[in-house]
């Protein structure tokens, strides 16, 4: 097991260091809470890309995701003093990944600006078709995935944020309760409500 | 059972959280309504392809971005800290000066020579002074009291004490000289 304190003190790390780490989440953030910066590191690797896919499925827009990821991390760099070890860390920075990109939505909905660099970039390759020929299966599988993307879309919010963290990140319905903070019988509902609404939805497409 | 109880039950039923009565009553349902059966099939597709979603990662610039953005927010924390010491007095030092100027003030009270000042003037020497005092009689004491001109005793008294102003108030009207 490698001294992250000792590798820490000596300089400032980069954060593109990328080294393989056998410690907990939870551990990591109470490292970096000390000042190791490596732990740091290693906690935005772990999570960048589960967070990038969950705030993606959530506002429907790549480069508004990747802003909200970062803002997300930024979060955990500066309020790392927040966190307490009473609850999972991954329910701690899926609650401010999911804060943010709740905020992020009804802001987009206030102001309902609606240009092409705002959309996902499904619907940028949608709108400005690519030029390299798709096979069958591949074109497939992608017009699959665009409905099931614009489906989600249409859930309001409090059904979007149970489903995707249920159905996509695979979180268990205890953590989901904790995450949005509603009780855990309302969770299974809406989750269920939403599997509902998204099978009614994508019925014609089947 | 009916429509509403079996669309309640549908993610139950399908990730086997259910007891096995309403399991039962689920499954006799649906043998009576094979668009309930389609419906359950549907969201297990639903559950499936949603699963099957391909991961969304971020771009290659991701963590330089990142790191661009903690750099800049060191250097915007070392700023405040150098505006909040800008004056010589960070609040720690502000802090540790206020409480040598009051333990200074404390203990010049402290080594104030005595009677220089009545505000030093302890109960225990007040007692003192009195004690130092000549011992007046009683007697002297008793004297004083009647020979005083003010009897406080007069002013005390519950009968109201009736004037005559009509010797010094003239009416309207009123012959008197």
């Amino acid at each position: 097991m490698m001294n992250l304190s000792s590798r820490a003190s000596s300089s400032i790390p980069s954060l593109n260091m990328v080294e393989d780490f056998s410690y907990t989440d939870e551990e990591l953030i109470a490292r970096f809470q000390e000042g190791d910066e490596q732990a740091y590191v290693e906690l935005v690797n772990r999570y960048r890309d589960r967070l990038m896919s969950f705030i993606y499925r959530f506002v429907n827009d790549m480069e508004k995701a990747e802003d909200l990821v970062q803002d997300t991390l930024m979060k955990l760099y500066t309020h790392r003093s927040y966190y307490r070890n009473i609850a999972k860390f991954s329910t701690w920075i899926y609650t401010i990944a999911g804060n943010l990109a709740k905020t992020e939505l009804r802001r987009k909905k206030r102001h309902k600006v609606t240009n092409l660099s705002q959309m996902g970039f499904e619907e940028q390759e949608y709108q400005l078709p690519s030029v390299e020929p798709e096979t069958g299966e591949t074109a497939q599988s992608h017009y699959a995935e665009k409905q099931i993307q614009n489906a989600i879309q249409e859930l309001p919010l409090h059904f979007r944020t149970v489903v995707i963290l249920r159905d996509i990140q695979e979180l268990s319905y205890e953590e989901i309760s904790k995450i949005v903070d509603v009780p855990l019988g309302t969770v299974k509902s809406r989750i269920n409500r939403a599997r509902l609404q998204l099978q009614h939805s994508l019925k014609d497409f089947r | 059972m009916d429509r509403y109880q079996f669309e309640d039950l549908v993610s139950d039923y399908i990730e086997n959280n259910i007891s096995m009565s309403q399991r039962k009553q689920v499954e006799a349902y649906l043998e009576e309504n094979p668009e309930a059966k389609q419906k359950v099939e549907s969201v297990k597709q639903v559950m499936a392809s949603m699963k099957s979603m391909p991961g969304v990662s971020t771009s290659a610039g991701f963590m330089n971005n990142l790191n661009k953005r903690i750099a800049a927010e060191k250097e915007a924390s070392s700023v405040v800290k150098t505006a909040r010491s800008f004056t010589g007095y960070t609040p720690l030092m502000a802090s540790l000066s206020a409480v040598v100027v009051v333990a200074v003030i404390m203990l010049g009270f402290e080594f104030m020579p005595e009677g220089s000042s009545q505000a030093t003037l302890s109960p225990t020497m007040a007692e003192q002074q009195l004690d130092d005092l000549p011992e007046m009689p009683a007697q002297t004491q008793d004297n004083m009291l009647a020979e005083s001109e003010d009897d406080s005793t007069e002013y005390d008294s519950d009968v109201p004490v009736k004037s005559n102003f009509n010797d010094r108030i003239q009416l309207v009207g009123d012959k008197r000289p």
